[in-house]
């Protein structure tokens, strides 16, 4: 029996090994043909570079280099519209950071330092009701950040970044990671895949770190939805740009779900979903328009699904041959679909008799408008409005600003805010009311070394 | 049954919709991050190659922002040439942004003019930020210079001839005629600057070097202090008095720079400040590479008699 398996067995694989065999051959022949026709390319130039003198001749410029990377002689590039399988197919690296020669570092490296600071009332440092909650009254290293950012190999980015800041009053600077990710960017079919701890596009501003933002704080909507430090989470985001006439990105992401504010879960099981879609307008050469929507969804600590909405909307409009943006309107807004859990004390007796299963809709939105008539001044103002998402009540805030830049390395802010709530979202503290609060804010950011360039 | 056949049919047609078009095949679609070497890629391209440039003629290039229309650009491009010693070091950006593996560094489709280019303003010491947006690298704005023109289409050729191998003589071809045409104009331009030969000029911003060594000018100065950082009260007043002990003529401004500054100075030291073709499109009439050259050539002739 066993002797008649292998021979049947024997039989099939004799069938199938041919044709494999055959194609492998084939391929092997049409790879053989097309370097033989490189070669003959490459022989052909060289004969008739040797039998013609320089077409011009410069008095300054060296004679042509030859080929800056050669012919591919192992993977040929795909030709456009080539199948999903040449697309994933590994590339060779041809040139990665050809420039830099032996003992130069392979990636980029960028240090930015972020110093704010604010002054208050006292009944509000009393309350730690201020927008730096905690540190008010006060001037401190926000956020100080490295940044380690650069190819990987022809196919992936990785970008790192840890940071140290004050976090409270007095206390001890602590290092931690910011984010560690890394982009697969030669995926097929316009998509890219990007893995690891990183600030989650949502919305406009949430991917932005402190000392990139185009205002001193983040703006009340997001810190009241999303905490102070943002939405940023560990897990995978996957990005398509359709080959369309317009621009379009869509996303989606599976993360942990850590956000205490927002979810808290914290577990692949029951995983936060991200998703995305960004568009972009250009109205002429002088104004621009980039609009996107976003969602977010998953479990709090109270297992009960939280589900955020969020809409954003930039406009720049940029005067021709200006460095900068005369005009940049920003908005965004949230729109929270939170279940909670409410327990009842029906007899009054001090002991729970009932948890009952509720729905909290929260809203909240800013927009700002900055004005930059000259190339190192800009003034703005954003206005905030927000309810809380789990707790009553609701805040609104304006708050004015101008920036300085002494050069592009460098950065000065100056702000008033002034806030007002119905409720705090946190009983007061210390006897401290926080429901009126008045606030000078200011920043000082410095940027060393490297630093990615700025998206819209 | 019917449902999971009606799911997978609307993925496969969603994605059929999503692949890259077949008709696009015809033609290599090339992004340029500069005007300059769109120009340089159309004629050595010639009817084998589509081009689009990331930025206009009249925008500074160190600080081009990077726009989803950029993204939009690359995502379709088989090719994406770039000039390299960190003039657009913003492309990568934009190249992320893009989910297109064909242009990705390292990528057969990613060319960078640089190589083989002999730098000019390369620093030998140690270098900072002190010292403004300086390269360590070099001079990275060497595109209109017509002397490097060989060079930098060789360089487009042998990127190009990388995807479509079977159009190299075609390139090769291109590009021969081109330089000949170039060749000539050379020549002509040579005659023109020669009775100012050894003139000293001013520019806003150190872009203009190589154009001015060619052609055997003299930079005594920068408006900016340091590169793009803004000139001080103090430097405008050292400028000024230098403009008058070395008997400078002009005050080279790009169209994006503070033309009314210069024209301050210019008028306090009896000298002459004009917008100058600092990349293709920058000014009127300098529609494309030659014409570039071209319009530097008579106005710098003309403004220095």
């Amino acid at each position: 029996m066993r002797a008649r398996a292998l021979v049947v067995l024997v039989c099939f694989v004799g069938l199938l090994a041919p044709p494999a065999v055959a194609q492998e051959a084939e391929a092997l022949k049409k790879e053989i043909e097309q370097l033989r026709k490189q070669l003959e390319s490459v022989t052909e130039r060289l004969r008739r570079l040797e039998a013609q003198p320089a077409p011009v001749t410069p008095r300054l410029a060296p004679p042509p280099v030859p080929s800056p990377t050669g012919p591919p002689a192992m993977a040929p590039p795909p030709p456009p519209g080539a199948s999903l399988t040449e697309l994933a197919r590994p590339r060779q690296p041809f040139s990665l950071y050809q420039q830099r020669g032996a003992g130069q570092l392979l990636f980029d490296i960028g240090i930015a330092g972020d110093f704010v600071g604010n002054i208050t009332q006292s009944n509000v440092e009393k309350a730690q009701g201020g927008t730096f909650a905690g540190q008010e009254n006060r001037f401190f290293p926000r956020e100080v950040e490295l940044s380690l950012f650069g190819q990987v190999d022809p196919y992936a980015y990785a970008e790192v970044r840890i940071e140290t800041g004050e976090e409270a009053r007095g206390q001890e600077l602590g290092v931690k990671l910011a984010e560690a990710s890394v982009t697969l960017l030669t995926l097929p079919l316009g998509t890219q895949a990007k893995f690891g701890q990183m600030r989650n596009r949502f919305g406009y501003s949430n991917m932005i770190h402190e000392h990139d933002l185009p205002w001193i704080d983040r703006p009340n909507v997001l810190r009241n939805f999303l905490g102070g430090e943002g939405l940023k989470e560990k897990g995978v985001e996957v990005t398509i740009v359709p080959d369309l006439p317009f621009y379009l990105e869509g996303l989606a992401g599976v993360f942990d779900g850590d956000n205490e504010t927002a979810f808290g879960r914290g577990t692949l099981r029951v995983p936060l979903f991200t998703g995305r879609l960004r568009t972009f307008l250009e109205l002429g050469d002088e104004n621009a328009v980039q609009l996107g929507m976003s969602v977010a969804s998953g479990e709090t600590t109270e297992k009960q699904r939280d589900t955020l909405l969020g809409w954003e909307g930039r406009y720049k409009y940029r005067p021709d041959g200006w460095l900068h943006p005369l005009v940049t309107v920003t908005g965004e807004a949230i729109y929270s679909l939170r279940r909670v859990l409410v327990e009842a004390d029906t007899d009054g007796d001090g002991i729970i008799d009932r948890i009952t299963k509720r729905e909290k809709d929260r809203f909240g939105w800013y927009a700002g408008a900055e004005v930059q008539p000259f190339r190192r001044w800009a003034a703005g103002v954003r206005y905030d409005w927000s309810e809380f998402p789990a707790t009553p009540g609701k805040e609104r805030s304006v708050e004015p600003y101008i920036t300085f830049w002494p050069s592009e390395f460098l950065r000065f802010r100056l702000a008033y805010k002034n806030t007002d709530r119905t409720h705090r979202e946190t009983p007061d503290l210390n006897d401290g009311s926080a429901k009126r609060v008045d606030e000078i804010l200011f920043q000082g950011t410095f940027i060393l070394g490297a630093h990615p360039a700025h998206p819209f | 049954m019917r449902r999971p056949r009606l799911v997978v049919g609307s993925i496969l047609m969603t994605l059929a919709l999503l692949a890259p078009g077949t008709e696009a095949a015809k033609k290599l679609r090339v992004v340029a991050t500069i005007p300059d070497l769109k120009s340089l890629t159309e004629a050595v391209g010639g009817d084998l190659v589509e081009v689009d440039a990331l930025t206009r003629g009249t925008q500074n290039f160190h600080e081009a922002e990077v726009r989803p229309s950029m993204m939009l650009k690359l995502r379709r491009a088989d090719a994406l040439i770039e000039n390299g010693v960190e003039l657009d070091a913003w492309a990568d950006v934009a190249v992320l942004g893009a989910n297109n593996p064909n242009i990705v560094r390292g990528a057969a489709g990613r060319i960078e003019i640089s190589r083989g280019i002999s730098l000019l303003e390369v620093p030998s010491t140690r270098v900072d930020r002190s010292m403004g947006d300086v390269h360590p690298l070099g001079n990275p704005h060497f595109s209109l210079d017509p002397g490097l023109a060989p060079i930098i289409t060789q360089n487009i050729v042998d990127g190009l001839a990388r995807l479509s191998p079977d159009d190299r003589a075609v390139l090769e071809s291109n590009r021969r005629a081109f330089l000949e045409r170039l060749d000539r104009e050379m020549a002509r331009w040579n005659k023109i600057m020669e009775p100012v030969r050894g003139a000293k000029v001013i520019a806003y911003h150190p872009d203009v070097i190589y154009f001015l060594t060619r052609f055997g000018l003299v930079q005594v100065g920068t408006l900016e202090d340091r590169p793009g950082i803004p000139p001080s009260p103090q430097h405008l007043v050292q400028i000024i008095r230098l403009i008058k002990a070395e008997g400078v003529k002009v005050i080279l401004v790009e169209p994006w720079n503070d033309l009314k500054l210069a024209e301050r100075v210019a008028a306090e030291a009896g000298a002459k400040a004009f917008v100058f073709a600092s990349a293709v499109g920058a000014v009127k009439g300098a529609d494309n590479y030659i014409s570039a050259i071209e319009f530097n050539v008579t106005a710098l002739a003309q403004a220095l008699k």
